[in-house]
């Protein structure tokens, strides 16, 4: 058995052995979903004549997907240095593409999970999404999405020494950037200049491609300028993970 | 000390470490240290608490990375990460690190796989060191000397040349303890070198081929634990039972250093033991007398009561290498 497919054993039997984990990954998107949705019941955006929900459904479900691969990742490697887990790793002949890819899989995976169960959900009478002709480019989208922000917890979890300052660095990016890409409340309610500030954030761009995937909103080539801003960010969040990955606390 | 540096062709040695020193803050932890383990050898790190063993192992290791010195293993630095090298070499640290919510062998199955391990090796390496009945049991439920056989089996799963064990028996039981004995005897019978932290001095005893005993970062002695006793100023104590003779009369024994009364024993401490044990026989006969000689253990708390505290004065050898 190779190391990758070894660490991903044990990373996903890891994953299913803790409920508490698992149940909240999944449940706190659909969280949101609800209570949006029972805010916001049968209201539209207005100019797109989207309804509410069908907006919310995208900007929720981009942010869950983008929050968990975020929070996955960076516990983890966190988890796997203090317990010194990383430093067994660094002492055999694995690679480090093993260690992340391990975990990239494990990503995709919950990732697919998390939509499934999100979409399913909204499509219920209660909420009544109805996922636009477009939505098989959800998948390739997502999987750029989950990989851009793992990326971004890797970086995170290589600071990071303890599960509370995971949480703090994580909400701090994830929680304005839900707020300021037009995760929760449409950008186009926001004065001009906030909506440009959006623009260098990742998640602007998963937002963008996912709303028009999902929901309709925009054209094709929302889509297109989101994957190429993702990919941006993936590199230069690649580029920076790979520098400042640590093995060990200290040296 | 040994002519280490001096070795002309043949193997390099397993582990050669030259002015080694490294800083925590204002502490030296580790103070230009120089050691030669050649292949085969069992060697025991000893010292106490805070001395640097696990520094130094960790060095060694290519863990942490020294501020000064050079360290090689196979002739190979250790420091930075070199995957051709890793395979050769065993690791258990003193706080050992698990997979979390794996069973006992779901971990070192793991393990073998980052090493590219056969399976089989697996079981045999859970029955050496005694887990074949924890199997299935989670790494979280093990108990800690469970934990730490798991931890053992984790450095020697992949059959590596060099094992490093940094107090591998400190949460054993006795006979866990001799049961490990045998393990690593065992590895040693194969060719294999050990290098190895611990504080049972009778243990360093039994099983190393040579010691070395860190004070305040430096080595204050390298040598077998034979020579070591042999060589230490330590009297041995003859132990008389209570009122065979009092403490005045076996003072007065020619050859007698010191009297005390230990445990229910009138102790006499003497370098001369054959003449104070024929002298105590010609006054009250030798019933239920009894004999220690110096232990490893003697010459270590000597050593180390000697010099703790007293390092920092002495001039520090400097041996400063590249990077
Ligand atoms: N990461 C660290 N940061 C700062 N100081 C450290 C660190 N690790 C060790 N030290 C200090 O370096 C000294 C040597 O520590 P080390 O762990 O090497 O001792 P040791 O000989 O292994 O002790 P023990 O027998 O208790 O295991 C100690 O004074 C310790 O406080
Ligand atoms: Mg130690």
């Amino acid at each position: 058995m190779s190391a990758y497919a070894a660490l991903t054993g044990a990373g996903y039997r890891a994953q299913v052995r803790d409920k508490t984990t698992l149940f909240f990954t999944f449940a706190f998107p659909l969280l949101f979903l609800v209570v949006f949705g029972l805010i916001f019941k049968g209201q539209a955006v207005e100019e797109s004549g989207l309804s509410y929900l069908s907006y919310t459904a995208a900007g929720v479900l981009s942010w869950g997907v983008a929050n968990a691969a975020v929070f996955g990742i960076a516990f983890t490697l966190m988890q796997w240095r203090s317990d010194d887990i990383l430093r067994l790793i660094r002492m055999s002949p694995a690679p480090l593409s093993a260690v992340i890819g391990s975990r990239y899989v494990i990503a995709l995976v919950v990732g697919a999970v998390q939509s499934l169960l999100f979409v399913g959900v909204a499509m219920l009478p209660v909420f009544g999404l109805e996922p636009a002709s477009g939505w098989p480019l959800l998948v390739p989208v997502l999987a750029l999405g989950v990989t851009t922000f793992l990326l971004l917890g890797v970086i995170i979890g290589s600071f990071a020494n303890t599960p509370e300052s995971v949480a703090a660095v994580a909400n701090f990016l994830m929680l304005p950037m839900a707020f300021l890409s037009g995760s929760f409340f449409p950008l186009d309610s926001m004065p001009g200049w906030l909506q440009k500030v959006s623009l260098v954030m990742p998640l602007r761009y998963l937002n963008d491609a996912v709303s028009h995937a999902l929901a309709g909103r925009g054209d094709a080539s929302d889509v297109w300028t989101g994957c190429a801003g993702l990919l941006v960010f993936a590199v230069v969040f690649g580029a920076v993970a790979v520098k400042t990955f640590r093995w060990t606390r200290s040296s | 000390m040994s002519s280490a540096s001096a070795t002309t062709g043949g193997p390099p040695p397993a582990v050669r470490v030259e002015g080694v020193s490294k800083r925590y803050g204002d502490r030296l932890a580790v103070d230009g240290v120089r050691l030669e383990i050649r292949p085969g050898e069992f060697f025991g790190l000893l010292g106490p608490n805070g001395a640097g063993k696990s520094t130094l192992i960790e060095i060694m290791e290519g863990l942490r990375r020294a501020d000064s010195g050079t360290v090689a293993l196979f002739g190979r630095p250790p420091w930075p990460r070199d995957t051709s090298l890793l395979p050769r070499i065993g690791v258990q640290t003193q706080s050992s690190a698990f997979f979390v919510r794996q069973t006992a062998h779901e971990h070192l199955r793991t393990v073998a796989a980052l090493y590219g391990a056969p399976r089989g090796a697996v079981d045999r390496t859970l029955e050496a060191v005694g887990l074949t009945g924890q199997r299935k049991v989670r790494v979280e439920a093990l108990s800690g000397g469970q934990r730490q056989r798991l931890a053992i089996a984790s450095a020697l799963v992949h059959g590596p040349e060099l094992i490093f064990l940094d107090e591998p028996t400190a949460a054993l039981d006795p006979q866990a303890r001799r049961d490990l004995w045998e393990v690593l005897r065992g590895l040693k019978a194969e060719g294999r070198t050990i290098v190895y932290t611990t504080h049972h001095l009778d243990e360093a005893e039994a099983l190393c081929d040579r010691i070395a005993i860190l004070v305040d970062g430096r080595i204050a002695v390298t040598d077998s634990p034979h020579n070591l006793v042999t060589a230490s100023r330590a009297p041995s104590r003859v132990l008389l039972p209570l009122g065979l003779l009092d403490a005045e009369r076996a003072a007065a024994v020619e050859g007698v250093e010191r009297v005390d009364v230990q445990g229910g024993s009138l102790v006499l401490e003497t370098h001369t033991v054959g003449q104070v044990l024929s002298a105590v026989d010609r006054i009250s006969g030798l019933d239920g007398v009894q004999t220690r000689t110096a232990s490893l253990e003697d010459v270590y708390l000597d050593l180390t009561s000697r010099l703790s505290g007293t390092a920092a004065a002495a001039p520090a050898p400097a041996e400063t290498t590249e990077p």
